[in-house]
C-alpha cells in the first residue's frame, strides 16, 4: 500500500507555488468555511481556527522522540498533541438539558462549514475510522459536522520520529478520504484532488499539469518518506496474529512503566472511548454531558458485582489489541494510523510499536 | 423541609471554608435548599443537631478531635470531608516522619503546653465517610457539584481518574513531554481543572492519588530523568504525604530524612 505505482487522481498533478496555496485558502473562506489547520500554540502545534494561511507553520518544524516533543526552526512539521478527533468527538459535549418540569432540550447543534486545512495522511485516514465508528452508528452530531466537513490534506515529504503510517497503510501520502492535497516540492506546491469537489476548486484555480520529471521526483519524494515511516511489522495477519497473545504473559512486561494516566488515548486520533456525566444545576436544570474517557481508568471495565480488568497489564492489553486487533471484527479496519502520537504523548515515553513487535516475537516463539 | 448543613474544622488553614464563601454567584443556587446549621466561619447562630451534610474540613490531630469527630459522626446522614487535610492527613502530617517533640520544642516556647497525637491523620482513619472532595484547598465548581447531586437526590459522583485525561480535555499542553518538567499528573486523581498544567508548572499532587495511582512507579521515572531522591521526595512529600501512594514513594526514597 505503498506510493508506488499508483494512477495520479482524475485531474492529475498540479503544480502551482506558496500564493496558489493562499488563492485555495481564501476561496475556501471566502466560500464560508471556517478553516482549522496547525497553528503554533505556546510550545506545540495544535489544529486551531486559521484566519490567514501566514499562521500556518511554513517554518517550524516539530522533534518528536517518546515521551519528547519540541519545536525547533526548521521547514516541515507533523502533528501536535491534538488531531481532528478534537472536533469530529469534542472532549465535552453537552448532550441534552432536563428541565426543571423535565422537560427536555435538546443541544442546538451550531450550523458550521469547516475545512480542515494541512493535516496530514494519518489524520486523513483517522476521519475514515471515526465514520465508521460514530457516523455509521448514528451520532447526530458527527453526521452533522461530518457532511460539510471539507479536507486539504498535505503529503508528509518529512516523517518524523514516531511516524509508521506507512506500515498501517495511511499515509504518508494521502490516498482516500481528502479533496484537495497539497505537497511542497522544490520550493513549489503540488496540488491533487481526491473529490469531485476537490476537482471543481482545483479547476477554478487554472493551474498547469506537472511534467514528467516532477511527477518523478513527486513520487521519488513520497517514496522515500514512505520508507522513513515504517515500524517493523506488517499490517498483513497483524490482528490475527496479536490476537494469539491473548493469554501471554508479556503483557506484565510490557505494562512495567505504564502509569494508567490515559494520555495515549486521549491523543489518539481514533480512541472513542466516552463517559457520561450529569451534571445538576439546581434551579435551573441538569445536563447530561459526554466527556472523553479511557480504557487506562480503573473504574472503566468495572461492573455491578465485578471487574473485568483490574490489573492495569490487563487494561494495557486492552489498548493495544483493541486498536490493533479487536478493531478489524468490530470495524473491518485496523483502528491505528501510525501517527505516532501516543508515543511522544506518553510521558514515559511507551513506545506501541515496540510492544506490538514484542508481542508478534513472542507469537513466533510460542505458538505453532 | 431544608436540608440541614453543617461546617466543621479540625486541624486545616480554614481555606477549604473559604471556598464555600467564595461561592458568591453559586451560593444562590443553595439558597432556599440547604440551611446553614453550624458554619463558624460565617456565622454564630446554631441549629440543633441531626444535621442531614456534614462537611468536614481538617485532619484529626489530637485526642479532643478524635472524641469530637465520632459525635459529628453520629449526628449526621451525610460525612463529607473536604480537602487534603481532611482526606489525607494534610501538610500537618509531614510531621509524622519526625518526632513531635522535637518540632514542638523548636516551635513553642511552653512545649509542655502541647497536646497532640503522634500523628496528623485522615477523617477516615477515624469515622465513616460518605464522599470526599480532594484538593487543597477544594475545587469550588466540585463541592458544589457534590451538594447540588446530593440535594437532587442523585448519587453523588466525581471522576476518580488520572489529572492527565483532565488535563488533555482542557486542551492543555503536556509539560512533562513539551517541557520535560516533572508532573505529578499521570497518578494524580482529576477535580482542579488541571489548574498548575495550565499555568505551566507541574502538578504538585494536592488532590491526593488517583484510583489504582502508580506513584512508585512515577517516582522511578523522575529518578530516571536525572531527580536526586531528594528532589523525588519532595515532589511525593507535599499536601497528600500521607496518603498511601504518596506514602511507600516517601518512605522508599526519604526514609526519616525531613
Ligand atoms: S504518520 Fe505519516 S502521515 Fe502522519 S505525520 Fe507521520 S509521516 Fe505524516
Ligand atoms: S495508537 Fe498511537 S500511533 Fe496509532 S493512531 Fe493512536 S495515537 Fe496514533
Ligand atoms: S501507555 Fe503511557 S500514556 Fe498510556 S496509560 Fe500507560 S503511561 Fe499513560
Ligand atoms: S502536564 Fe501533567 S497532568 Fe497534564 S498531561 Fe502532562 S503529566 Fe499529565
Amino acid at each position: 500500500m505503498h506510493t508506488r505505482g499508483l494512477p495520479l487522481k482524475k485531474l492529475g498533478l498540479v503544480i502551482g507555488d506558496w500564493r496558489d496555496l493562499e488563492r485555495l485558502f481564501k476561496y475556501l473562506k471566502d466560500s464560508g468555511y471556517r478553516i482549522i489547520g496547525p497553528k503554533v500554540d505556546g510550545n506545540v502545534i495544535k489544529l486551531k481556527e486559521l484566519k490567514s494561511l501566514r499562521e500556518f507553520p511554513k517554518q517550524i518544524s516539530d522533534h518528536q522522540a517518546p515521551g519528547y516533543y519540541r519545536l525547533e526552526e526548521g521547514d516541515f512539521f507533523r502533528n501536535g498533541d491534538d488531531s481532528p478527533k478534537k472536533y469530529l468527538f469534542p472532549p465535552k459535549m453537552e448532550i441534552f438539558k432536563v428541565n426543571r418540569d423535565l422537560s427536555i432540550s435538546f443541544r442546538e447543534i451550531e450550523k458550521v462549514k469547516i475545512a480542515f486545512f494541512g493535516i496530514k495522511s494519518c489524520d486523513t485516514a483517522s476521519i475514515t475510522i471515526m465514520d465508521k465508528v460514530l457516523g455509521e452508528r448514528g451520532d447526530s452530531f458527527y453526521k452533522h459536522f461530518r457532511k460539510e466537513l471539507f479536507i486539504v490534506t498535505e503529503n508528509c515529504i518529512k516523517p518524523g520520529e514516531n511516524c509508521f503510517c506507512s506500515s498501517m497503510g495511511t499515509g504518508p501520502r494521502v490516498q482516500s478520504g481528502f479533496d484537495i492535497s497539497f505537497t511542497r516540492i522544490d520550493g513549489k506546491i503540488l496540488f491533487e484532488a481526491g473529490s469531485e469537489r476537490g476537482v471543481k476548486i482545483l479547476e477554478k484555480l487554472k493551474l498547469p499539469h506537472a511534467n514528467a520529471k516532477l511527477k518523478k521526483k513527486f513520487i521519488e519524494v513520497l517514496e522515500k518518506a514512505a520508507e522513513k515511516a515504517k515500524a517493523n511489522f506488517e499490517k498483513r495477519f497483524l490482528a490475527e496474529k496479536l490476537e494469539l497473545a491473548i493469554e501471554s504473559p508479556i503483557w506484565k512486561e510490557l505494562a512495567e512503566k505504564c502509569l494508567g494516566c490515559g494520555n495515549c488515548t486521549m491523543v489518539c486520533p481514533t480512541c472513542f472511548c466516552f463517559d457520561i456525566y450529569d451534571e445538576v444545576f439546581l434551579d435551573e436544570y441538569s445536563k447530561r454531558v459526554r466527556y472523553w474517557d479511557s480504557c487506562f481508568t480503573y473504574k472503566h471495565a468495572e461492573v455491578a458485582g465485578g471487574h473485568f480488568r483490574p490489573e492495569l497489564w490487563a487494561r494495557y492489553r486492552q489498548w493495544l489489541l483493541h486498536k490493533f486487533s479487536y478493531w478489524k471484527r468490530q470495524f473491518d479496519m485496523l483502528g491505528c494510523v501510525g501517527c505516532g502520537r501516543c508515543i511522544t504523548w506518553c510521558p514515559v515515553g511507551i513506545d506501541i510499536r515496540k510492544a506490538v513487535e514484542k508481542v508478534l516475537k513472542w507469537v513466533d516463539e510460542n505458538v505453532r | 423541609m431544608n436540608i440541614k448543613l453543617a461546617v466543621f474544622k479540625f486541624a486545616s488553614c480554614d481555606g477549604c471554608q473559604l471556598q464555600i464563601l467564595n461561592m458568591e454567584d453559586e451560593i444562590l443556587q443553595l439558597t432556599g435548599k440547604i440551611e446553614i446549621a453550624y458554619f463558624m466561619e460565617a456565622t454564630s447562630r446554631k441549629l440543633e443537631e441531626p444535621y442531614d451534610i456534614a462537611l468536614v474540613e481538617g485532619s484529626i490531630s489530637t485526642k479532643w478531635q478524635e472524641k469530637h469527630i465520632e459525635k459529628i459522626r453520629a449526628n449526621s446522614k451525610y460525612l463529607i470531608a473536604i480537602g487534603a487535610c481532611a482526606t489525607a492527613g494534610g501538610i500537618q502530617a509531614l510531621r509524622n516522619w519526625s518526632k513531635n517533640e522535637d518540632y514542638s520544642k523548636k516551635v513553642y516556647p511552653k512545649p509542655e503546653w502541647i497536646d497532640t497525637l503522634a500523628e496528623s491523620k485522615p477523617i477516615s482513619d477515624y469515622v465513616n465517610v460518605d464522599y470526599e472532595v480532594r484538593g487543597c484547598p477544594v475545587n469550588k465548581d466540585q463541592l458544589l457539584w457534590i451538594l447540588s447531586q446530593l440535594i437532587i437526590g442523585k448519587e453523588p459522583f466525581t471522576p476518580t481518574h488520572s489529572l492527565c485525561i483532565q488535563c488533555k480535555i482542557e486542551g492543555n499542553t503536556c509539560i512533562m513531554v513539551a517541557d520535560g518538567k516533572p508532573c505529578l499528573g499521570p497518578i494524580t486523581m482529576a477535580g482542579c481543572g488541571a489548574l498548575c498544567p495550565k499555568y505551566n508548572r507541574g502538578c504538585y499532587g494536592c488532590f491526593g492519588p488517583m484510583d489504582a495511582s502508580q506513584a512508585e512507579k512515577l517516582a522511578e521515572h523522575f529518578i530516571n530523568m536525572g531527580m536526586s531522591k531528594r528532589e523525588v521526595t519532595l515532589m511525593f512529600k507535599g499536601f497528600t504525604s500521607w496518603s498511601k501512594p504518596f506514602r511507600k514513594v516517601v518512605s522508599k526514597y526519604g526514609g526519616d530524612e525531613d
